[in-house]
């Protein structure tokens, strides 16, 4: 996927979302984005997948190229994301690889699969309705890995897992990578992109102001000089509040 | 209650294009016939329907709370400016061809709502989309229908949140009608309000799952169409032919 001086804004907007942005996302690897709540990552996420405006609405300019249409996204919300149409998180897994009309044997193997990645084979024959929020995220992203998509972006898809099921999630990403799948993950929790992400995009009014390995873009911001100066071990919050919030901790 | 109700009966085991067609069949003979006791005959049925199916007392107060303000606006119209001859019910003349056809139109809503609600309470969406999705339904049209089918539910379970979250913040329920009025906003701005922001994530992530995909799905658990549900439905298109043909021949109730 690449995106070469793309601008895009939402209808009705009087100033673009993202502006002027280039990036390229190869396959098997891992990439971050991060940024402060308006920074526009999510919109990057929308864009990079292909998915606004051709369902958002709004207007792109520049270029883009997908080489690609097995693309899925998750978000952090998980009950937005489900079908509604299943009774069973087997079935709600299922969905998309049965939608793409693959044989059953295959769609049951691909849905085991995603489930086994995702640790909650055991919830296969329960109601997603009943399940908690965490829970409910995991059959997510389970639902979006069996169609087995070569592009995958993540919007924050650790938000209502608690710490031992963020640390699963982003563990699995570089595997994913491995495999083949190009992973494009935005996130505020710069420790656990700094950790995953071969590669961290920074940011700010809607362009992307730094670009590099985590270590090389998360240590060189004002935040980080205080962290360092601090005594804080490194990877470095990208805001004050998140290093508040470790220096708490 | 309105939606689903698990159960074991002949009915949730159907094929779901059973009771769908007994409730469809139900509505057509409730317009086939004219006569007042012949549509109440037909509700005699739809409440054996239900019956059958043990959800008879799941859906007779829905079905008697959305009809009756309908009955109480029929029997009024129609009792007090239908034609002669009249009897006295006290100081109020009232019509008897009035009140024949406030009966004829109030059985005709009792009997779509049983039927209906009887169909909802004993069809499973979930199988309900795999039986479609086995006979080669467009997703597009499956979705339409089920996600109707299921909205009353979805609607009452987020209604329940709403209320939890706002009577922590201190809204009051209860007191004046002015009152409860008043409360009215705070749990009908967030319902519309979050179910509009929903729908862009439900969209996307429907097209992500493959559901705008052009071609047939794969259907995993298809339910049984048993020749005992063929030959129902078959009986149903008989009985709703055999009434028409009767009414139009002038036969009729």
């Amino acid at each position: 996927m690449a995106l070469d001086a793309a601008t895009f804004a939402y209808p009705g907007a009087r100033t673009p979302a993202l502006l002027d942005v280039s990036l390229a996302i190869e396959a098997g690897t891992v990439t971050g984005v991060t940024g402060a709540v308006g920074a526009g990552t999510s919109t990057l996420l929308l864009v990079a997948g292909g998915f606004a405006p051709r369902l958002t609405g709004g207007a792109l300019s520049g270029r883009r190229d997908i080489a690609t249409n097995r693309i899925g996204i998750v978000f952090a919300t998980p009950w937005t994301q489900l079908t509604g149409l299943a009774t069973t998180v087997r079935a709600e897994v299922a969905f998309g690889p049965a939608s793409l009309g693959r044989p059953r044997g295959s769609v049951l193997a691909a849905c085991g699969a995603a489930l086994r990645d995702l640790g909650v084979e055991h919830l296969a024959d329960r109601d997603p309705a009943s399940l908690s929020g965490g829970e409910l995220q995991r059959v997510v992203v389970a639902s979006v890995l069996a169609m087995e998509p070569e592009l995958l972006v993540l919007d924050d898809p650790a938000a209502e897992l608690d710490p031992a099921g963020a640390d699963a999630l982003y563990a699995l990403l570089p595997e994913l990578a491995r495999r083949g799948t190009a992973v494009l993950v935005a996130t505020p929790d710069s420790e656990r992109l700094a950790r995953t992400a071969e590669r961290v995009l920074v940011m700010e009014g809607g362009r992307v102001t730094r670009d590099g390995p985590p270590a090389a873009v998360l240590d060189d911001t004002d935040v980080a000089r205080i962290a360092r100066a601090a005594g804080c071990p490194a990877p470095y919050p990208l805001d004050v509040a998140a290093l508040v919030a470790r220096v708490v901790r | 209650m309105i939606g689903y109700v698990p159960g074991a009966s002949a009915l949730h085991r159907a094929h779901p294009y059973t009771p769908l067609a007994i409730a469809t069949g139900l509505l057509l003979m409730a317009f086939a016939v004219s006569a007042p006791g012949a549509v109440w005959v037909v509700v005699a049925a739809a409440a054996l329907f239900a019956a059958s199916a043990g959800v008879l007392g799941t859906v007779l107060r829905p079905a008697a709370i959305l009809a009756l303000p309908t009955w109480v606006l029929l029997t009024i119209l129609h009792g007090l400016l239908g034609g002669a001859p009249h009897v006295m019910l006290g100081p109020v003349a009232f019509s008897v061809p009035g009140g024949e056809r406030a009966l004829v139109f109030g059985g005709r809503l009792a009997a779509i709502l049983l039927a209906f609600l009887t169909a909802l309470a004993t069809v499973s969406p979930a199988r309900l989309v795999e039986a479609m999705t086995a006979r080669g339904v467009p997703f597009g049209r499956v979705y339409l229908l089920v996600s109707t089918l299921t909205v009353v539910p979805r609607l009452r379970a987020r209604v329940r949140q709403i209320v939890d979250a706002q009577q922590c913040r201190g809204l009051r329920l209860g007191g004046s009608p002015l009152a409860r009025l008043r409360a009215l906003g705070p749990l009908v701005v967030p319902l519309v309000l979050s179910a509009l922001a929903e729908v862009d994530e439900q969209a996307l992530a429907l097209d992500v799952r493959g559901g705008t995909a052009r071609g047939r799905r794969t259907a995993l658990e298809p339910p049984e169409d048993s020749r005992a549900d063929r030959a129902v439905r078959l009986a149903v298109l008989v009985a709703v032919v055999a009434a028409y043909a009767w009414k139009f021949l002038g036969a009729g109730g």
